[in-house]
């Protein structure tokens, strides 16, 4: 791509984001919408929450494409990390589970989640499965084990009230006007989600292991060449992205304190959204967490909207973080993708 | 037996193996046993595992699926349904576009079917020759819908690049919603406690001619096999089928010999999202009679990639891959009331069976490990 095209590219992004808040203020004017009553202390608050568990896949996602493996079986790997987690929970706590069993149950699930994304990662690389087949497979397994497992250990694909994750007050931070309930005052798991977040922009910016992922992805014979296993790159990424996205079903679960598997399980679509948060954030870390918080601000304005009195169905309102990804997915659609995604590599040596 | 003997019947199972790896139609027939198979093995492993006996399971599937002729009539319904999406899904998939979203084009289907039928009904005679007028119309409108449906997110991959898996995959999200929305509020049955629409016309319905259950009738597997032979002969034998499949497998080659790739595409979806629409009508009108809310309508749609996808993609492979889910679909049915076995549990073999078919090389390698299949690759 010529830097001429990159600018093309990029006035085009940039054009079609003003167009979109342009047309948001016009909204706003023009339906008289009472502002300063949805966007509130609360619903920032609220929208980090809801923003973590997607951050945490997108993040694994994108290490997975970056080094030329398409796991698009986040999705399942959330159910397995969700449901795994409020399993572990009951087998540690019992129903009277504290936040240390939380904690501990989190890491269970991650763990889990560490060994199966291993199997995933041997079919796809090992048995050059079909990336995107083995990615929905994974899905399917999950809408099937995971509420199965509900059903084996509750009798009910819904578990009854666990255990949520307690807000983290820093003292004295908390106090700060605006940042400090937003912050100082929320999930823990809110800060890790983007303590790693940035730690995973250092290692793929600023690190060899991360400019081995990326030449995996997109020179893999250079790698080769280089001396370095490019199998073993991608086995590494997989298996991480994996984990990430167990490690985002977790903390979906811890916050909402127990595990629902009607329907399409509580996680709903969220690794889903997670591809999109990457490719929506340009393969950055930072940038796919920054596009999961605008995912998770609209999974979240439902409550704004009963607060601030505006009556809109809430089955219809609840569409929006999917009709975003719509629209998101037609207006940056054509992101470029690492050139080796998806090609299985054979050494020659 | 001697050694030689040994050697010799060796080498006849070698060349049959090999021959069989190398033979398209015979391998991709014997990587679909090989994989219902595996996943049916790794399913009773988690049964025994989760401390219910294999055996039991094993004969309530059975009983479930072709015990008598109430089962057998459940699972031909199951697999009429399971025949209708997984064609809607292999033509697409055939086509290389992954339509995910046959679920979300079913669910608009046969929400148009109902409300079409409803909305004409007054205006035809009662009676057999209205009830087949009004099932024509309604299955149209569920075509129109599912077609729409389904050309929406083939337009946006052709022309702005969106990712088909995730618009379709978000597009059920919405159908959904929206369809859950209108059936508990503007299309809600007057009097009705659930949110379901009014229940269409007595007259509105296929006869019953075998079976005498309320909610199967043989016409409605005829149905899913008339459209089989007909996407069958579209894909085969006409221009269009050629294009599409070209354009999957050699899209250089297709835009090369002057096929234009993203009508291609936007023609291919449409296409899928109409047969898609077909299942919908069967659905809504010889299984409910009504519709209620799409969260509670089972995952047809769904299934039918794993059902596709059993069938190599191919039109004619969806028949016997339809039966073996609308066995699984029925003996689900059947374990929810005489088994405490959990039925998530046959949700899950169907994601065993799209994992094992995602990976025939598994089976490759393994047929090599054991000898079968000789020095072969």
């Amino acid at each position: 791509m010529s830097v001429a095209d990159y600018a093309a590219r990029n006035r085009f992004r940039l054009g079609s984001a003003v167009a979109l808040v342009a047309i948001a203020v016009l909204a706003v004017a023009l339906l008289d919408v009472p502002l300063g009553d949805i966007v509130t202390i609360g619903f920032v608050e609220r929208s980090l929450r809801a923003a973590t568990p997607i951050a945490l896949a997108a993040i694994g996602g994108l290490y997975a494409e970056k080094s030329g493996v398409f796991n698009i079986g986040l999705e399942g790997f959330m159910i397995f990390g969700a449901a795994n987690a409020a399993a572990a929970v009951w087998l540690i706590g019992g129903d009277s589970a504290t936040q240390g069993d939380l904690w501990l149950a989190i890491l269970a699930a991650v763990a889990i989640s560490l060994v199966y994304a291993a199997i995933f990662a041997v079919l796809l690389i090992r048995y050059e499965a079909d990336q995107i087949v083995a990615g929905l497979a994974v899905w399917f397994l999950g809408l099937g084990f995971g509420p199965f497992t509900a059903v084996i250990i509750w009798g009910n694909r819904n578990s009854p009230g666990l255990v949520g994750i307690d807000a983290l007050t820093v003292p004295g931070l908390a106090g700060i006007p605006v940042l400090g309930p937003i912050l100082f005052n929320t999930s823990p798991l809110v800060m890790l989600t983007a303590v790693l977040a940035v730690a995973a922009w250092v290692v793929l910016y600023r690190t060899k292991y991360g400019y081995w992922i990326q030449a995996a992805g997109e020179n893999p014979e250079a790698l080769d060449t280089a001396g370095v296993n490019v199998t073993r790159v991608r086995y590494a990424a997989v298996i991480f992205s994996g984990a990430m996205a167990g490690l985002g079903g977790a903390v979906l679960l811890a916050h909402a304190g127990s595990f629902t598997g009607t329907g399409d399980t509580m996680v709903n679509g969220r690794g889903w959204i997670g591809i999109v948060a990457y490719l929506f954030g340009n393969y950055n870390p930072v940038g796919a967490a920054a596009a999961a918080l605008l995912f998770g601000g609209l999974d979240m304005l439902q409550i704004q909207f009963q607060t601030a009195g505006i009556d809109l169905p809430n089955r219809l309102v609840n569409l929006f973080p999917y009709a975003a990804v719509i629209v998101v997915l037609t207006v940056w659609g054509s992101t470029r993708m690492p050139s080796a995604v998806g090609e299985t590599y054979e050494s020659e040596e | 037996m001697s050694d030689s003997d040994s050697g010799r019947a060796r080498g006849v199972l070698d060349r049959a193996a090999a021959g069989m790896l190398e033979a398209s139609v015979l391998q991709r027939l014997a990587i679909a046993t090989a994989s219902t198979v595996a996943a049916l093995a790794v399913g009773l492993l988690v049964v025994a595992a989760a401390g219910y006996d294999p055996a039991v399971f094993l004969r309530n599937v059975f009983e479930g699926a072709f015990g008598d002729s109430n089962a057998i009539a459940r699972t031909l319904k199951f697999t009429s349904i399971f025949v209708l999406t997984g064609v809607s899904v292999a033509i697409a998939f055939r086509a290389g576009v992954f339509n995910i979203g046959v679920q979300g084009q079913f669910v608009v289907g046969g929400f148009a079917t109902v409300i079409s039928i409803l909305w004409f009904a007054p205006m035809l005679p009662e009676g057999a020759v209205g009830g087949v007028a009004l099932m024509v119309l309604g299955t149209l409108a569920a075509i129109v819908a599912g077609g729409a449906y389904a050309a929406f997110p083939g337009a946006l991959k052709a022309y702005a690049g969106a990712n088909e898996i995730i618009t379709t995959i978000m597009l059920n999200f919405i159908a959904v919603g929206v369809v859950g929305f209108l059936v508990e509020g503007p299309f809600r049955g007057e009097g009705q406690r659930a949110p379901n629409t009014d229940r269409i016309p007595e007259y509105v319905e296929l006869p019953q001619l075998v079976y005498d259950v309320p909610d199967f009738s043989i016409l409605g597997l005829v149905v899913a096999l008339v459209v089989v032979a007909v996407v069958a002969v579209v894909m085969a034998r006409t221009g269009f089928g050629y294009d599409m499949v070209t354009s999957g497998h050699q899209e250089a080659a297709a835009t090369y010999s002057g096929v234009d790739a993203k009508r291609t595409i936007v023609k291919t979806m449409t296409f899928s999202g109409m047969v898609a629409g077909v299942a919908g009508a069967v659905f809504a009108i010889m299984m409910q009679g009504y519709y209620s809310d799409p969260g509670g309508v089972a995952t047809y749609g769904f299934d039918a990639i794993a059902v596709s996808l059993l069938a190599a993609n191919n039109p004619l492979g969806v028949v016997p891959a339809g039966l073996l889910f609308g066995g699984l679909d029925s003996a689900g049915t059947h374990m929810r009331i005489n088994s405490d076995v959990p039925v998530q549990l046959i949700d899950g073999i169907v994601g065993l069976v799209v994992l094992f078919v995602a990976a025939p090389e598994l089976f490759r390698m393994a047929a090599e490990r054991t000898g079968l299949g000789g020095e072969k690759r």
